[in-house]
C-alpha cells in the first residue's frame, strides 16, 4: 500500500487499534524510514500523547522513587530526616578525630561504602525480582548448553506477569568495552532488547522485569554488544534457549 | 492534569540528560523520575485505577528507560513523551492480560517507535495550547470523547469499541479520526500534510 492509502490510519495506529492490513503496511513504511509516513505517524503520536493529559491528578508513594532508583543502585538519601544526618554527621567527626583519621581518608572511606551499599541495593532489588519469577506459579523454564562441555550454560526462567530471568556459567570474558545483551526472540518476529549484564568470574545472573508473552516467545539469546547495547543483535549469539510451551 | 502538562513542557536541558542516562549515570535516572514520575503515575493509575499495580508498572516503566534509553537520539530526542507512550503501554498491557485478551501487542512498537519521538516538546510548544487539553477533551461530543477514551486509558481494539457501543465497525473508526482531529485542530496541532 503506498502512503496515501495509508494516511487515514495514521491516528488508528499511533492508538494501537489499527487493523491489518494497515497496521502492517504502516510498521513496513517506519522499517524503512519512510519520511511521509513517519512525519505522519509522529504528528498523530503528538496528539495522543496530549490525551494522556486529561488523566486526573495523582500523587505516587514516597517508597516509589526509592524502589525506581534501587532498581538500578542508586540509594534514596532524601527520606533521611535532617536531625538524623545531623546526629550521624557529628558522630562521624567525633569518631574520625578519635581515631586520627584524616578528612581525605575519611571521605574515601565514605565513599567506598556507598559505592559497595548502592551496589547491595542493586543486587536485592535484583534478587527480589528473581525470586520473584522463580516463585510464580506460571514460570516456564528452559535450559541451554547442556549438551556441551564448556560453552556457557545455565537456564533461563519466563514468568508471564513478573518477566525473564537468566543464570548462566562458563561465560567467556568480554572483550573491553563490550557487555553481554539479553534478547526475547518472539515466534516470527524480530528479538526485542531485553537488558544488558556483565559476567563476573564466568557467571551471571540478568533479570529482566516486565511482562512477557511467553507463548508467543520462541527463545531467549546473549550476544556480546557495544556498551550503549544494541537495537538488533550484532553479533552471533553466546547463548540460545529455545522456550518450551507454555504451560496451561 | 498539571504533572502531564509539566512533562511535555520539559525544559532544553532534557538532551544532556538523555545524553547522561545513556552513559549510565544512576543520578540521572533520579532527575528523570523526579521530572516525569507522577506524571507517568497519574497516567498509569487511570487506566489500571489500582495504586499498587500502578507503582509496579511505573517502576517498569523506568528500568526499561533505563534499559532501551540508546534507542533515544540525544540530540533530538523527546524522552518525556516516550517514556509517558511507555508507561501508557505497560498499563494496557497489564489491562489486556488481566482481562484475557492479547497482551504484548504494543509491547514491540516501543523499540520501533522511539526514532519517532523527537523534536516534539518544541512543536508542542509552539502550538501554545497543551494547557487546554483537558478542556479540549470535555468539549469533544460525548461519543468522540467515549472512544478516545475507550482506545486510550483502556486499551480497547475497534471491534471492542463497537460491541461496547453497539456501533458498526466503520462509524467507530470514523469518530476516533474525527475525534483526534477535533482535538488536532482545537489544540493548534497541525494538520498533517
Amino acid at each position: 500500500m503506498n502512503c496515501d492509502e495509508l494516511r487515514d490510519h495514521y491516528d488508528l495506529y499511533a492508538l494501537d487499534i489499527a487493523e491489518e492490513p494497515e497496521r502492517s503496511e504502516i510498521r513496513s513504511h517506519l522499517h524503512r524510514s519512510c519520511e511521509v509516513c513517519m512525519a505522519g505517524i509522529k504528528r498523530s503520536l503528538e496528539t495522543v500523547t496530549l490525551i494522556g493529559a486529561s488523566a486526573p491528578w495523582a500523587e505516587p508513594s514516597r517508597q516509589l522513587r526509592r524502589r525506581v532508583l534501587a532498581s538500578v543502585g542508586l540509594e534514596e538519601r532524601a527520606g533521611i530526616p535532617w536531625w538524623a544526618a545531623a546526629l550521624a554527621m557529628a558522630a562521624l567527626v567525633v569518631v574520625s578525630v578519635y581515631l586520627g583519621v584524616s578528612s581525605k581518608q575519611y571521605e574515601e572511606t565514605a565513599g567506598r561504602l556507598r559505592t559497595e551499599i548502592r551496589a547491595q541495593t542493586a543486587q536485592i532489588a535484583s534478587l527480589t525480582e528473581a525470586f520473584a519469577i522463580l516463585s510464580g506459579p506460571n514460570t516456564t523454564e528452559a535450559s541451554f548448553g547442556g549438551a556441551q562441555p564448556m560453552p556457557p550454560q545455565g537456564k533461563v526462567f519466563l514468568n508471564p506477569a513478573r518477566g525473564v530471568l537468566l543464570i548462566a556459567h562458563n561465560l567467556p570474558r568480554t572483550p573491553v568495552n563490550k557487555i553481554y545483551e539479553m534478547w526475547i526472540i518472539p515466534k516470527g518476529a524480530k528479538p526485542v532488547p531485553a537488558g544488558l549484564f556483565q559476567s563476573q568470574d564466568g557467571r551471571a545472573m540478568h533479570v529482566q522485569p516486565g511482562s512477557v508473552d511467553v507463548a508467543r516467545t520462541a527463545a531467549v539469546a546473549v550476544t556480546v554488544e557495544d556498551q550503549a547495547g544494541a537495537d538488533q543483535p550484532t553479533t552471533q549469539p553466546v547463548i540460545v534457549a529455545a522456550v518450551p510451551a507454555a504451560p496451561r | 492534569m498539571l504533572p502531564l502538562i509539566l512533562a511535555i513542557y520539559a525544559g532544553p536541558e532534557e538532551h544532556a540528560l538523555i545524553a547522561r542516562l545513556q552513559r549510565r549515570d544512576p543520578q540521572a535516572l533520579a532527575e528523570l523520575y523526579d521530572t516525569y514520575g507522577r506524571a507517568a503515575f497519574a497516567l498509569v493509575l487511570r487506566v489500571v485505577r489500582d495504586r499498587a499495580i500502578a507503582e509496579d508498572l511505573v517502576q517498569e516503566t523506568f528500568l526499561r528507560v533505563w534499559n532501551r534509553i540508546h534507542l533515544i537520539n540525544s540530540e533530538k530526542g523527546a524522552i518525556g513523551p516516550w517514556l509517558l507512550a511507555i508507561a501508557r503501554n505497560r498499563a494496557i498491557d497489564y489491562l489486556r492480560s488481566s482481562a484475557g485478551r492479547e497482551r504484548n501487542a504494543v509491547e514491540l512498537n516501543e523499540s520501533d517507535h522511539a526514532p519517532l519521538y523527537r523534536e516534539m516538546e518544541a512543536e508542542i510548544l509552539i502550538s501554545d495550547q497543551a494547557r487546554r487539553v483537558k478542556e479540549a477533551m470535555d468539549r469533544l461530543a460525548p461519543n468522540y470523547r467515549t472512544v478516545m477514551e475507550l482506545a486510550y486509558f483502556e486499551g480497547l481494539s475497534q471491534s471492542e469499541m463497537s460491541a461496547k457501543m453497539g456501533q458498526p465497525l466503520g462509524t467507530i473508526k470514523t469518530w476516533v479520526r474525527t475525534a483526534l482531529q477535533s482535538l488536532r485542530d482545537d489544540l493548534g496541532v497541525a494538520v498533517t500534510s
